[in-house]
Order: C-alpha cells, then sequence, then structure tokens
C-alpha cells in the first residue's frame, strides 16, 4: 500500500491527536474505526441506471471504489427509497469478468470472422473498423452501415451517435432498443397530439382517486412509482385500482378490480369503454367539441413480418396508407364503437361483465379523477399504436386529461428511452426534438444547426431494429455497432432472424459493452466500455425529468465510454472518405478535414473549454479530447428543442437540480403540459391547446379489434406472453452479476397454471421444452410463483442469458410502429 | 517381411501423425471455449443450449446475512412460500412489526419505514413501504455464475488505518 | 288415502304371524347393514373432495387457491384433502359438522357466494368459523397429521422450533393461532389477532 505524503501528514496528524487523547490509533485490533478522514465517503447524485422511474440515488465513493448506493432523499420522484436492484447498483460495476481490452476474432494474427477472440489494442480495433466501414461504403454505399443504441445512452452519447451516423456517414440505419420498448407509445403520442411523450407527471400519482393498469406490472417493473401508487391506494380509502393483464401478477395484489383478458382483446374492452361513456351520457361535450376531431383509421393492416410471409400476403392495406385516417363525425364514431356491447366485450375477453361495469364507470364518472398506466403489454403488441390511439379516445371523450390526477399515462421502460431515443430522436426515422429525416424543413433545420450544407441528411428513413437484423441476415447491412443492448438475447426469433444475421461472412458486427453479453458472443469485435457513473451523463425518465451526473469513478484500465468510442472512431474519418464532392464543393471549409472536426471539435459541441468542469472532477473523455464535450453535446442538443416546446436548462443547473421536467421555461419546469396555467405554451383562454397538432386539436381515432398475428391452435396450444422481473434488469447482464440478485432469481422458468401442467403430465421443477414454429427453449416448469397464469397461457423471462426465450418468439410488429409484440405468440409445451 | 514392414510404417506413420491430430482437436476445443465468451451462458454457442439446472431451494437458515453497506435492505434468510402480501394483509408484520416482535423475536423493521414520503413518522408501517418484497427479497440456493469483486467500505477503511499504522 | 295409511300402519304393529322370528332378526339385520351402510356410505361420498369441489363455489375460489400451498404440493405428496382439514374425525363431531353443513347447501342452492366478489364479502366471517373451530378443538385437524410427539426439531428451521418448544409446547398456543391462510387467501386481517 502506497502512500502520499499528504495523506502521511494526515494520518501522523490523527495519530498525535490521539495521542493526546489518551487512546490508541483506530487500527485492525480495533472493531470500530471512527476517524473521520478514514470513514468518510464521498456522497454524489446521480439517475439510477435501471429503469425510467429515473429514481435519484446517492452514490458513496471511497478511494476510487463505489462502495454504497441508497436512494436519494432530496429526490421528488423517490424520496429516499429505491426498489431492491437499485439498492445494489453498488456492485453492478464490478463482475469479476469487465472486459479491459478489444477483442477481435483472429487467425494468424489478422482478422478472421472465424478466428478466435484476441486481444487487441484500441488502436488495432478502430484501424480494422475504419477498415471495414470504409469498404463497405465504398461497396454499396451509406446503407450497408448501420448502427444498433439504446434507451440507456446517455443523452450525449445518443446525439454524437445520431450526428456521426446522420450527418457523417449519412445513413439512416441508426436505432435503439427502445423500438422494442416503446416506439408504439411514440407512434400514439404523434397521431393523437402530434406531439411525443406524457403530459402528465409523477405528481398524479398523490391527486388520482382511480388508477387503471393496462398491460403494466408497475409492482415489479416501476417499484418505486408502485410504492407510490400503494401510498396513495392505502392512505386515502377512496381509491381505487383496476388491473388488467394477460395473466395475474404481484400488482393484482392491490388490485380492487382485478381483469385477466385474453390476449389482444384489450382493444374491444377499450372501445367498449367509449361507447360505455357515450351510452351513459358522460361525454364531455365542451371538452370534445373545442379541443378534440374525429377520425377512422385504415384497418387490416399487417403484422410488420417479411413481406413474402402468408399474414403479409394476405393484409389488405399494410403499405404505405396503413398509418391513415379519414375525419368522421362524432355520430359516426358513437356508431362505430356501439358494436362493443359489454356482452359482447364480456365473451371476446373472458372478462365478466360487472368487471368490464366497474372500469367503465371509473373513466366515465365525472367526479373520478382517473390515471391510466401502461407499459409493455400495450405496447409490445401489434396494434400498440393503436392502442395507445384507444386509451387517450377515452381520456379524451371525458376531458379527463392534462389535470392533476386526470392522465393517460405511457411508462417507458429504460431509463433514458425518453431522454435519449425519443428526446434525442435516436430512430431511423427522427431528428432530435420530434423532427423526422423524411420532412425537407426539418432536416434544413438540422443542417443548419449542425452548421453543414443542405442535403447532408439523408432523407430515407433508415432500417427500424427488426428490419436491420433482417438486413444483416440478407446481407445488406454489413458494418453494425451495437452500443449499450443486448440485442441477440433482447430480439425476438433469435434462431431464423437474428444469429444468421451476425454470423453472416458479408458482415462485419461490433459490440460495446462492459461485460461479454450473449450479443458481444456473436460478434466479430468486442470494445470493452465505462459504464454508469464512470462517465458523465444525462438520463431523461418517463416524466420528463432530465438528470445529469458526474463521472465519479474511473473505468477499469481500458474500458472507454461509449461516447469516448464514437467520437475517438469519428478521427478515422476525413471528410472525403464519407461525402460525394458535390456536398463538400457545398462547404470546401470542410475539406481535408475529419468527421471527429467537423461534428464536435469545430462545432458548437467543442465551444466549452475544460475550465469549466469543477477541478476535483473526473471527466476521462473531456480531458482527452480538450473540451468539455459532455456539456458542448448536450448544450447543442439542447438548441433544437428550445422555443420549441422542448425546452431545456442550461447544463449547469442539471448539476445541481434534481432533474426537471421539459418544457423548461424561464428556468421554471412543467408539471402538465397542454392545459393552460400549468404549461406556458398555451394559448392563454384556450383552456387546453394540444399544440402539437395545427388547430390546437387532439385526435380521437376510431379503430378496431383485430386478432393476433398468432394465437394457440391444436398443435402450438398455449399462449407465450414474455417479460421482466423485479430482480433482474431486461438481460441481466448487469443484474445477474450481482450475488445478491442473482440468487433471488436465479433461472427464468416457465410460469404455468397447475392444471395446464397437470394435464400435461408435468409438475413444478420438470424439464419442459417450449417449443415455437421457430424454435425452442428449455426450462423448467413453475406452478406456483409470483406470476400466475390462466389456464391457455404461460409466461416466461427473459432476463436468463442461459435459456433465451427469444428463440420461440415470433418477430411480428406493429406494422406503423415497427415495435415486436413479444406477449404473443403460439407455442407448446413437451417434456424433455 | 512384407507385412511387418507395412506394419511398421503405419505405426511410424501414427507416432508422427498423433501429436498433430491431437493439436488439432485441442485448439478446436481452445476456440471453441474461448469464443464462447458469454460467462453467463457458462460456455455455450447461441444455438444449442445448455440442460437446465433443478430450481434451487429457498435458504432456509434464519442467519443473518452481513450486508453490502448499511443502507443496503437486508435479505430475507427464511423462506415466504405463501407469505401474502395484499390489500389485505401484510403476513411479514405479523412477525417484523413494532407490536409482534416480543412475541415473535424478529428484528423489527427499520424507522425509517415508519416514514412517508415528507419525512414525518406514523403510527403504522408507512404504506409506500407496504410491499416488502420490493426491497427484501429471499436466497435461493444457487451458486453466483460470476464472482462480484465489490469491496466492501470497512474492508477498504481497515486498509487504510492499517497503512497508517506501519507509517 | 287415508285408509291406506292405516293399512300399513296396521301392518306395521301387527306382529308378524307369517316370517319367522329368525327370519325376521336375520332380516332385519341385513337390512340394517344395508341401511347403515348406505348412510356411512352417503357420508363418505360428502367427505371426499370431489363432492366439495362438485360446487363451483369451492372449485373456483378455496380449492383453486389450495392447489399453490404446501398442503397441496410437498416434497413427500401426503396432501391434505378439504374434508382432512374442515371436517372432524370423530364420529359425533363429524355428525355435528355435517347437520351445520346443511346451512352451506341452503348457501350454494340460493347463491350466497356464487361469484368471487361474493365470496370474498363472507370470505372473513367463513374463515372466522374455521379460526374459531379449531382454536376451540386445540387445532385437532391440524395435529391429525401434524403430531407435536413426534416433531424432530432439529429438523425444522431455527424461527420454527424455538415457537414450536416454547408457544406451542406450553399450550400457550396452538396451530391456528399462527399458522392462518396456509391452505387458502387471507380476508382482510385488520383486527384479527396476531395482525
Amino acid at each position: 500500500m502506497t502512500i502520499n505524503r499528504r495523506e502521511f501528514i494526515k494520518a501522523n496528524a490523527v495519530a498525535a491527536a490521539a495521542a493526546v487523547a489518551g487512546v490508541s490509533v483506530p487500527a485492525v485490533a480495533s472493531n470500530l474505526i471512527t476517524s473521520s478522514d478514514i470513514t468518510k465517503l464521498k456522497w454524489d447524485k446521480a439517475a439510477c441506471r435501471f429503469c425510467g422511474t429515473g429514481c435519484s440515488v446517492n452514490v458513496g465513493v471511497m478511494d476510487g471504489k463505489v462502495v454504497a448506493t441508497h436512494g436519494d432523499i432530496k429526490s421528488p420522484v423517490n424520496k429516499g427509497l429505491s426498489c431492491v436492484k437499485g439498492y445494489f447498483l453498488s456492485k453492478i460495476m464490478y463482475g469479476k469478468d469487465r472486459l479491459t481490452s478489444p477483442l477481435l476474432r483472429m487467425t494468424n494474427g489478422k482478422y478472421d470472422k472465424e478466428g478466435e477472440f484476441t486481444p487487441i489494442s484500441w488502436d488495432q480495433a478502430f484501424d480494422v473498423m475504419a477498415e471495414k466501414a470504409k469498404d463497405a461504403l465504398k461497396k454499396d454505399g451509406p446503407e450497408a452501415l448501420g448502427m444498433f443504441g439504446s434507451g440507456q445512452w446517455t443523452v450525449q452519447e445518443g446525439y454524437a451517435a445520431v450526428k456521426l451516423y446522420k450527418a457523417g456517414f449519412r445513413t439512416n440505419n441508426i436505432d435503439p432498443n427502445a423500438r422494442h420498448c416503446m416506439a408504439s407509445a411514440v407512434g400514439g403520442f404523434m397521431r393523437t397530439f402530434g406531439i411525443d411523450e406524457p403530459m402528465g407527471c409523477y405528481d398524479d400519482l398523490e391527486a388520482a382517486d382511480a388508477f387503471v393498469l393496462w398491460g403494466s406490472n408497475m409492482a415489479e417493473m416501476h417499484p418505486i412509482l408502485w410504492t407510490r401508487l400503494t401510498d396513495r391506494r392505502l392512505s386515502a380509502p377512496h381509491v381505487k385500482v383496476a388491473v388488467l393483464s394477460t395473466f395475474e401478477h404481484r400488482s393484482f395484489d392491490l388490485a380492487d378490480n382485478g381483469m385477466v383478458f385474453t390476449p389482444q382483446t384489450d382493444l374491444a374492452i377499450l372501445n367498449y369503454i367509449a361507447n360505455y361513456i357515450i351510452k351513459t351520457g358522460r361525454v364531455n361535450k365542451d371538452f370534445v367539441n373545442k379541443h378534440t376531431n374525429f377520425r377512422l383509421g385504415e384497418t387490416d393492416i399487417g403484422y410488420g413480418l417479411r413481406p413474402e410471409h402468408e399474414l403479409e400476403q394476405k393484409a389488405k392495406n399494410n403499405g404505405k396508407t396503413k398509418g391513415s385516417s379519414t375525419p368522421i363525425s362524432f355520430d359516426e364514431y358513437a356508431k362505430f364503437v356501439s358494436t362493443y356491447t359489454v356482452e359482447y366485450t364480456a365473451k371476446l375477453s373472458g372478462v365478466p361483465e360487472h368487471k368490464l361495469e366497474a372500469l367503465a364507470e371509473l373513466y366515465a364518472d365525472p367526479k373520478i379523477k382517473v390515471t391510466s398506466f401502461w407499459t409493455m403489454g400495450f405496447n409490445q403488441h401489434t396494434r400498440g399504436v393503436w392502442a395507445n390511439n384507444l386509451c387517450y379516445n377515452i381520456h379524451l371523450l371525458t376531458g379527463k386529461i392534462s389535470t392533476p390526477g386526470n392522465s393517460p399515462f405511457s411508462l417507458t421502460g429504460q431509463p433514458s428511452a425518453c431522454g435519449t431515443a425519443r428526446e434525442v430522436g435516436t430512430f431511423s426515422h427522427r431528428l432530435p426534438a420530434d423532427m423526422v429525416v423524411a420532412n425537407p424543413k426539418h432536416r434544413a433545420i438540422a443542417e443548419k444547426i449542425w452548421d453543414l450544407p443542405e442535403g447532408t441528411i439523408p432523407p430515407k428513413p433508415g432500417y427500424h431494429a427488426v428490419l436491420q437484423n433482417r438486413m444483416l441476415k440478407d446481407g445488406k447491412l454489413n458494418f453494425y455497432w451495437v452500443q449499450c443492448n443486448n440485442n441477440m438475447q433482447a430480439a425476438a426469433n433469435i434462431n431464423e432472424e437474428v444469429y444468421p444475421g451476425y454470423r453472416n461472412p458479408k458482415n462485419f458486427i461490433i459490440v460495446s459493452d462492459p461485460y461479454p453479453t450473449v450479443t458481444a458472443q456473436a460478434a466479430d469485435l468486442i470494445l470493452p466500455t465505462a459504464m454508469w457513473v464512470e462517465k458523465e451523463g444525462v438520463y431523461g425518465n418517463a416524466e420528463r425529468r432530465t438528470q445529469s451526473w458526474y463521472q465519479m469513478v474511473k473505468a477499469p484500465e481500458g474500458a472507454k465510454s461509449d461516447m469516448w468510442q464514437l467520437v475517438e472512431f469519428s478521427k478515422r474519418f476525413n471528410i472525403e472518405d464519407v461525402w460525394p464532392e458535390e456536398l463538400i464543393a457545398k462547404k470546401p471549409e470542410v475539406r481535408g478535414k475529419t468527421l471527429f472536426d467537423v461534428l464536435y471539435k469545430d462545432s458548437s459541441v467543442g465551444k466549452f473549454s475544460l475550465d469549466e468542469i469543477p477541478e476535483d472532477r473526473l471527466n476521462d473523455e473531456s480531458r482527452d479530447f480538450g473540451f468539455y464535450i459532455q456539456k458542448g453535446l448536450f448544450e447543442e442538443y439542447a438548441s433544437f428543442g428550445r422555443g420549441h416546446a422542448h425546452d431545456l436548462a442550461p447544463y449547469d443547473r442539471y448539476h445541481q437540480e434534481r432533474g426537471l421536467r421539459w418544457p423548461v421555461v424561464n428556468g421554471k419546469e412543467t408539471k402538465w403540459r397542454f392545459k393552460e396555467g400549468s404549461d406556458p405554451y398555451v394559448k392563454p383562454g384556450s383552456g387546453w391547446d394540444f399544440y402539437g397538432k395545427k388547430d390546437g386539436r387532439a385526435i380521437i381515432f376510431a379503430l378496431p379489434y383485430e386478432p393476433a398475428a398468432e394465437s394457440p391452435d391444436e398443435e402450438y396450444d398455449l399462449w407465450l406472453s414474455t417479460g421482466r422481473v423485479l430482480e433482474h434488469w431486461h438481460s441481466g447482464s448487469m443484474t445477474q452479476r450481482v450475488p445478491e440478485l442473482y440468487k433471488a432469481m436465479p433461472d427464468a422458468l416457465v410460469y404455468m397454471h397447475p392444471d395446464d401442467a397437470k394435464a400435461r403430465g408435468m409438475r413444478r421443477g420438470d424439464l419442459v421444452k417450449l417449443i415455437s414454429r421457430r424454435g425452442e427453449v428449455q426450462t423448467r416448469v413453475e406452478t406456483r410463483g409470483r406470476n400466475k397464469p390462466p389456464v391457455g397461457l404461460v409466461f416466461m423471462p427473459w432476463f436468463d442469458a442461459s435459456r433465451l426465450v427469444n428463440k420461440v418468439t415470433l418477430d411480428a410488429t406493429d406494422p406503423l410502429s415497427k415495435e415486436t409484440d413479444y406477449k404473443k405468440c403460439a407455442i407448446k409445451i413437451v417434456k424433455v | 517381411m512384407k507385412n511387418l514392414n507395412l506394419a511398421s510404417i503405419a505405426g511410424l506413420m501414427a507416432l508422427v501423425l498423433a501429436p498433430v491430430f491431437i493439436s488439432f482437436t485441442a485448439n478446436s476445443a481452445d476456440k471453441a471455449e474461448i469464443n464462447t465468451l458469454a460467462t453467463l451462458r457458462d460456455h455455450t454457442e447461441i444455438d444449442v443450449q445448455k440442460e437446465p439446472n433443478r430450481i434451487p431451494k429457498v435458504v432456509n437458515k434464519d442467519i443473518k446475512q452481513a450486508r453490502n453497506y448499511p443502507m443496503q435492505p437486508p435479505i430475507i434468510p427464511h423462506t415466504i412460500r405463501s407469505y401474502e402480501v395484499n390489500k389485505n394483509n401484510n403476513k411479514c408484520m405479523s412477525c417484523h412489526s413494532r407490536q409482534r416482535t416480543e412475541e415473535s423475536q424478529a428484528p423489527m423493521v427499520s424507522v425509517t419505514h415508519y416514514m412517508n414520503r415528507d419525512g414525518n413518522f406514523l403510527a403504522e408501517i408507512s404504506p409506500r413501504r407496504y410491499f416488502c418484497n420490493q426491497c427484501h427479497v429471499t436466497q435461493l440456493d444457487a451458486k453466483p455464475l460470476v464472482e462480484n469483486t465489490f469491496v466492501d467500505m470497512h474492508s477498504l477503511m481497515k486498509q487504510k488505518t492499517t497503512s497508517a499504522k506501519e507509517h | 288415502m287415508k285408509n291406506l295409511l292405516m293399512i300399513g300402519w296396521k301392518t306395521l304393529t301387527k306382529p308378524s304371524g307369517y316370517y319367522s322370528l329368525g327370519a325376521l332378526v336375520i332380516g332385519g339385520f341385513i337390512a340394517g347393514i344395508i341401511f347403515w351402510g348406505g348412510f356411512n356410505t352417503a357420508l363418505e361420498v360428502t367427505n371426499t373432495e370431489k363432492f366439495c369441489i362438485s360446487c363451483h363455489e369451492m372449485e373456483n375460489n378455496v380449492y383453486e387457491e389450495l392447489k399453490t400451498t404446501i398442503h397441496f404440493s410437498n416434497r413427500s405428496g401426503v396432501r391434505a384433502t378439504c374434508p382432512d382439514c374442515h371436517v372432524p374425525h370423530n364420529w359425533t363431531s363429524k355428525i355435528a359438522r355435517k347437520m351445520k353443513a346443511s346451512k352451506e347447501v341452503w348457501g350454494a342452492i340460493f347463491g350466497t357466494i356464487n361469484t368471487r366478489e361474493k365470496f370474498l364479502v363472507h370470505r372473513k366471517r367463513l374463515a372466522q368459523n374455521e379460526w374459531e373451530r379449531l382454536k376451540a378443538n386445540d387445532s385437532l385437524e391440524c395435529r391429525n397429521c401434524h403430531n407435536f410427539d413426534y416433531m424432530d426439531f432439529t429438523e425444522q428451521s431455527e424461527r420454527a422450533s424455538y415457537q414450536h418448544s416454547t408457544a406451542l409446547a406450553s399450550g400457550e398456543k396452538t396451530c391456528i393461532d399462527c399458522h392462518k391462510g396456509i391452505a387458502h387467501q387471507l380476508p382482510d386481517m385488520k383486527g384479527v389477532e396476531g395482525w
């Protein structure tokens, strides 16, 4: 143990003081250490690394190591609480198998797709990456390049990636894993309101009289929001909780009205509620007349499968018009939903009539303030956008929106699905601040902010997540970089549509991760990555709250953050390597410069000096690049939204606050959007103003129930739903390395009804195979776990890298949002 | 004689070739091992699957486990099968609530559990802490797949006091 | 009609002049066996789980809940059926319980608990009835299988062996005091002792 001079003096001072006081120095022999400079922890705030709730946590650091974490008492989100994962954050960075060197598949010292993973230097790694990228560019143009990013990227990482791909490489083939998670929510918001993200905020939890959970198991997936909901339910006896799901789970423990419905029939239930509101004369006519329009949406839109799939051949409207709609009157809408009677809906959904009526009454009763929550049950749905639209319908018909406690609230799964994926716009069709690449005006705005010539950004939306995998398999996407996600475990239909693409000899696959994940195993080059508080960053949570943290500890030697990797890699490209001559000619001064110069250093990203970083703060990336890059990226990105209803505060302020909810106007955050008095963007005198639409009116959509892509039949006789568990975050690459979390939930079991097990001659613990038309996975039977599926449905979580349930799932997506339906496919189960 | 010759040639060839074969198979085994680096898959190719282990039992020894840091929620050292925590009742609190600990001899829930969102103390456990299993979990008798190198602050402090004493 | 009854009555009261005494005694004995056997068989039929769950009130509520508990599925496969816990084993108590059960027949006919919601409304009262019964008979139905004399405390968890060797051994507590809700879900436990 070495000790520097300062520490030596301090230690001596302690000894001297102790001698005077007549006590011995606290040492190994003593079991209580009281000397404050030894016991002192450096505490700092950070956003939790896990879900979209966006808890703030306090992180205790000693000697360059994280030694403790707990809920931040000052944070309005969690007020001192964490869930079990959050309490164990301290240990996620210390799995013994942290990667510390780039690994390239090599034979005899040369890259070989079939070679062995061999440690190489970062220089060598970037050399081979640059060579592969340039080859692909030369051969097939920018469309051969792609990236799969993350809703767990920091805002700065996402923004750096968007700029590198959309402006640097000039391809829109960049998409985040958030596509699997809330693309349908985005679609729903854009379609109904013309602007993304919830109008309400978590303060709704303390204001509502009733909560309805639509396909959201908050008790496990958003535990801290669940503590707030529980607090409200148990402290205010009049409050009611309704829970809808395709199987019984922990959230039912608090349900006053728990409903298990047949998969996909949520669409019918939503329409039934609208019908009930109309039939019982409780439409808020004043609100509806002033603030809404009615439209009839296109139907029979297919299931987002490959075009040659028989379901796509059969679908009438899966082409360009699938998202279109035509205006209708209120009466036409009322007639449309009138077929969703309580008898019809009860029969279709399997939910008893009196339960449906009790549910509908919560919405219809004008005296009840009602908040709807949903997550993957709606979003991972082949009609996910519709489900979102239909839920807004109910809130709009009753005017129960944008006021405290009246809130249709789409919860997000990932810590920065909102902040990074949605707000920054790391989707294949998007740009920052809700803008889209297909819109020439939007491209022009982006090109102006980036100070790049007109025509830099390609107009064609790129490959979305599922399409990227298909294009890899088909050999059309050849240079592919995966950061901050584990898609080999997360994507549906691994056997047919994921693994083949990664191992296609035409492709070069790079995976950046702190740990050797399943996806890393399928890669050609693995880059060791710094995580969480080993870097500075910003996350944005589900209630529009933007939160920042400083770097607190150094990453293991050799590991680098995603942002550093992206920006450092950009140095390998001269503008002439990536842009055609006619584009360069429009801005000759970029000639001879690297992408690093053009996109980062010489742009507004590079304008903040290192002096702005407090001296006692770590910031490895900025000190390496020579400017305060996190601030530069954030400020340039923020300029997209300021003045356009996406206003963010100055970067430095986020270091002081426990986050702020955008739009932040005149230093003040916004709690409820679209409502006069709480949202500064609302036109005075309008009451409500859905300013995302030109006429300020939100849209009520007439959309029907349509069946799922695949339903059980004689041979594949069970529904399979997949999902998460409380103890593990997503694919478990962090939490499975924390012994306490691992031991709390080591394996993914298949949860089934005891009668279903018995009928197949199975019992708890039996080794079984889940078989679909696409593949199989082995696991063991659980008949008495926390999830209680009805007869005919089984549930298996996907966190377990050793039991890849996505070998079985179907890659059917919502044709509008392109989000995969992980909740419904048909399987059979046999004993092994 | 001719036969003998053939046999000896074959034997010689086998001797020469054997190491080649051996090293070849060893190499391909190494390669598989190196390339199957997903630790949580225990060296298994992506397109195959190892037989899932049996469902482990819940550790039911009633022995308290040291916490990694003071704010860590203690794990549950006993089984909780059929313990209901729902709108109607909270089985955990029938032993761990303040009034019940004398009889049950179970540890009382932390005082923080009596605080509401604003930090004021309530007479009963705060409803926000009602669902115990959001923070407290049992442990199954399973061996972690990957070691964790987290260092407890006490170990760090002891290192420091030791080095302070040595100087 | 009146005449018919009179003839019947007279036949029953008149001494037999046709059958021998032996035949009458033996016949009576056989009839008795048949009658008693029939009664007992009927009693036993109503004492099976199959009978209990022939009412959907039982099958969809309490039986469904039982399926995931340790009294249904466990290491050794010894499982408790409804009557094991809910019907006393000795004859007089059994008959007394059966007579009380007539109320349940009434309930079944009139649909007192024929939906989950109605069942939940009555659940606390129903549970309390059972707890009181078990408390009064010192958890007799538990002890039919779980005999205190043969418990091996060293095989129990520390917590269990402590409680069993003190509170249970001294008679201060009986099984049901601590083991409520082991086979079915619990009602609202507000005001219940020990909660």
